[in-house]
């Protein structure tokens, strides 16, 4: 019998792939943000360069560090001077090898550290984290590392009380291996909502959410207000549409980027026209003003912004304008209603959905600013123009602090996940009404 | 509304589109200028104008392999986005599946995820994988915009071609997969190849992925080569007006010959018909 898949089950089969796809890079390293928002993990520290949540050691960094401890152990206490430091001596590396052993057995580590070993042994660098670390017992880790620094202080203590110098050598050297030792049994770095807490009351974090919700409103508001006003004027019939439309769609379809290094250049106080004209109509001051103090410099990103953008709203909100039926404007006409009212009770009610998918749209894009400022402002000057997706690219980039980096784009996550909710509200099902079909 | 344009209305569109154009003007009017006229003054045109600019632009950085990689990017991200979204979303808008309210809007929602928040967990992948500094590495996280955009907009033009042909090709004994590739997808070009140029100059664009996965200057695309451009001590303004004059051509003339298709897949998502 041939084997045949109904519509229903073709479907899904068909959705599956790109369904998937969207979770996968889109929810997977939301939570994965999320997790590392919990940890104090740093990419250039390399005791922290992992998430652990409960204590680890760098099995390829303590073999190799316990291969020479426990060669200059004995070594040290054949160079003992007298019996009492012979046994002091002794003492010392009964007690490591006591913590190493348990290390090893009472963790089950075993046959992974002889692997490691073997590895060492042929000089060959362990890049599978699997190997290269282990879990090991909370307290075993801490007794350990206690007992580590009770030893370096004993053997600094017998060092200086001894006249023998191979003695004071080989105990200096053990010393500093000791410390080495210490360094690869990595405690937890997991520390749960801290790092909240602390960006929750962080003055930056807040400066540059303000940053981000003032540009936000000012740019999208001027952008709704220019846009509506040039798709009022434009919805007509004229010669040169083609032209019009052409020169509305480059800004939009330039790489912001290269649209900020063009403002760059007009912004700037010696040779940007842009400033040079402000200033000689007496806008500002000076020409430097405009990217050289910080409400110059907001007010910078958000005309780039709104010259970048103005015309995409209005063409959106043009094709809203087109689908509303001339006659209902002849009827006003005919009941005597003035334009104003026409724009109140007909243009605007009838408007109200494209509107709002535009606003919701373009909100959700002028939060998420980054490119258009970073390089234009770089978040300067004095970070009056950092928006908050530039903190967090700073924070995790810049300083390699993937756990605080976090705490931020998951701040920006929940915002952005927030405006929208507030907007669904309003608009409701519309924005599906077109699509889901039957 | 049919009013009839005067002459009041002519002057206002000139200066409008003078606005909304002066700065590629005055940016096309530097490049041309001899780079030391450039700071001297404001003078709309150079008496001589030279090519130096360009030749600066292209041999002091790569602008030209910057713009090959971007194009190589682009292309990938634009097949690989097209080849999923076109089956999701005629499977989402043909076919009788439960829940396409729910698919729509978690596609709707990955489309307006904020880059900042899932960019430390896809830098990490990309590193573990070993595709730093490479297309794929960029076309991977590139995925996170294109597909949603695709499937949002082609569902849209998907849902407009009549129903009535399809259940002619059903009762003629055509499968669901056959309805799809003689008969759909031949009417469904146009939508597809709006939204091939949409994902195309979304991926163009992108600039967050792009600094911070591909950071060897030969693996860089156009908008962050361009924005390295300015160095710490100087900021050469003749190559850059003339590096963006370069990366802007290709889409002036992308945007002249599709702007009818473009500028009906940017509405299509946002009005009723």
């Amino acid at each position: 019998m041939k084997f045949q898949l109904n519509e229903k089950q073709l479907g899904y089969l068909m959705v599956a792939p790109a369904l998937i796809l969207v979770l996968l890079v889109t929810l997977w390293p939301v939570a994965q943000s999320f997790y590392n928002s919990l940890f104090d993990y740093r990419l250039n520290d390399p005791s922290r360069s992992e998430r652990f949540l409960s204590s680890n050691v760098d099995l390829e960094r303590y073999a190799n560090e316990y291969f020479y401890l426990s060669r200059d152990l004995e070594l040290l206490e054949s160079q003992a001077p007298d019996g009492e430091t012979a046994d002091a001596a002794a003492s010392i590396r009964t007690e490591i090898e006591g913590y190493h052993d348990s290390l090893i057995t009472e963790n089950g580590l075993e046959d992974q550290y002889a692997e490691v070993e073997e590895m060492l042994a042929s000089f060959t660098a362990i890049s599978d984290s699997e190997l290269k670390y282990a879990d090991i017992d909370n307290d075993l880790a801490d007794d350990y590392k206690n007992y580590l620094d009770e030893a370096q202080a004993e053997l600094t203590a017998l060092a200086d009380s001894t006249d023998s110098e191979e003695f004071a050598t080989t105990a200096g050297n053990i010393s500093g291996t000791l410390g080495t030792v210490d360094t690869t049994l990595i405690e937890s770095n997991f520390i749960g909502f801290s790092n909240y807490q602390r960006y929750l009351t962080d003055g930056r974090m807040w400066q540059s959410m303000w940053n981000t919700l003032l540009f936000t409103i000012v740019s999208v508001g001027a952008e709704l207000v220019l846009g509506l006003m040039i798709a009022l004027l434009i919805n007509r019939a004229f010669i040169g549409r083609g032209i019009v439309r052409a020169s509305v769609l480059i800004p939009w379809a330039i790489p912001t980027a290269v649209a900020a290094m063009m403002w760059g250049f007009l912004y700037d106080g010696q040779t940007g026209i842009v400033a040079h004209y402000f200033e000689q109509f007496g806008l500002i001051d000076d020409a430097s003003v405009l990217l050289s103090t910080g409400a110059g410099g907001m007010f910078s990103v958000i005309f780039a912004d709104v010259w970048k953008t103005t015309p995409y709203m209005a063409l959106l909100l043009l094709a809203g304008l087109q689908t509303i039926p001339g006659s209902l404007y002849e009827a006003a006409e005919v009941d005597g209603a003035g334009k104003w009212q026409q724009f109140w009770q007909i243009t605007l009610p009838l408007l109200k959905s494209a509107i709002l998918v535009a606003l919701l749209f373009r909100t959700l894009d002028a939060f998420r600013v980054f490119d258009l400022i970073y390089v234009l402002t770089g978040g300067g000057p004095a970070n009056s123009t950092e928006s908050i997706s530039i903190y967090a690219y700073i924070t995790l980039f810049s300083q390699s602090n993937f756990g605080a980096g976090s705490v931020l784009s998951v701040i920006v996550f929940v915002s952005v996940a927030i405006i929208s909710v507030l907007f669904i509200k309003f608009i409701g099902s519309d924005l599906f009404a077109g699509r889901s079909g039957r | 509304m049919n009013k009839r344009a005067g002459i009041g209305f002519y002057i206002f569109l000139v200066v409008f589109v003078f606005f909304v154009m002066f700065p590629f003007i005055w940016v096309f009017l530097t490049s041309i200028k001899p780079p030391g006229e450039i700071f001297n003054n404001f003078n709309w045109f150079t008496a001589d104008p030279s090519l130096a600019s360009y030749e600066n632009a292209i041999n002091n950085r790569p602008l030209l392999r910057y713009m090959w990689n971007s194009f190589v990017v682009s292309t990938l991200t634009t097949l690989i986005a097209i080849g999923f979204a076109s089956i999701a979303a005629y499977a989402l808008t043909r076919l009788p599946i439960k829940f396409k309210g729910l698919i729509l809007g978690i596609i709707l929602a990955a489309s307006m995820f904020p880059q900042i928040a899932i960019i430390s967990p896809i830098f990490n992948f990309i590193t573990a994988v070993g595709l730093r500094n490479s297309y794929m590495g960029l076309v991977i996280p590139y995925i996170t915009v294109s597909l949603p955009l695709a499937i949002w907009i082609l569902s849209t033009f998907f849902q407009k071609i009549p129903w009535e042909l399809e259940e002619s090709a059903k009762l003629d004994g055509a499968t669901p997969f056959q309805t799809f590739r003689k008969i759909i997808f031949p009417l469904a070009a146009p939508g597809v190849f709006t939204t091939g140029i949409l994902v195309f100059i979304a991926a163009w664009n992108e600039y967050l992925f792009a600094l911070t996965i591909n950071t060897e200057d030969v693996w860089r695309t156009v908008p962050v080569g361009i924005s390295l451009y300015q160095s710490q001590f100087t900021i050469p303004w003749g190559d850059i007006s003339a590096a963006t004059v370069l990366v802007t051509i290709p889409i002036v003339i992308l945007v002249l010959i599709f702007q009818r298709r473009i500028v009906a897949g940017l509405t299509s998502g946002s009005v009723k018909e």
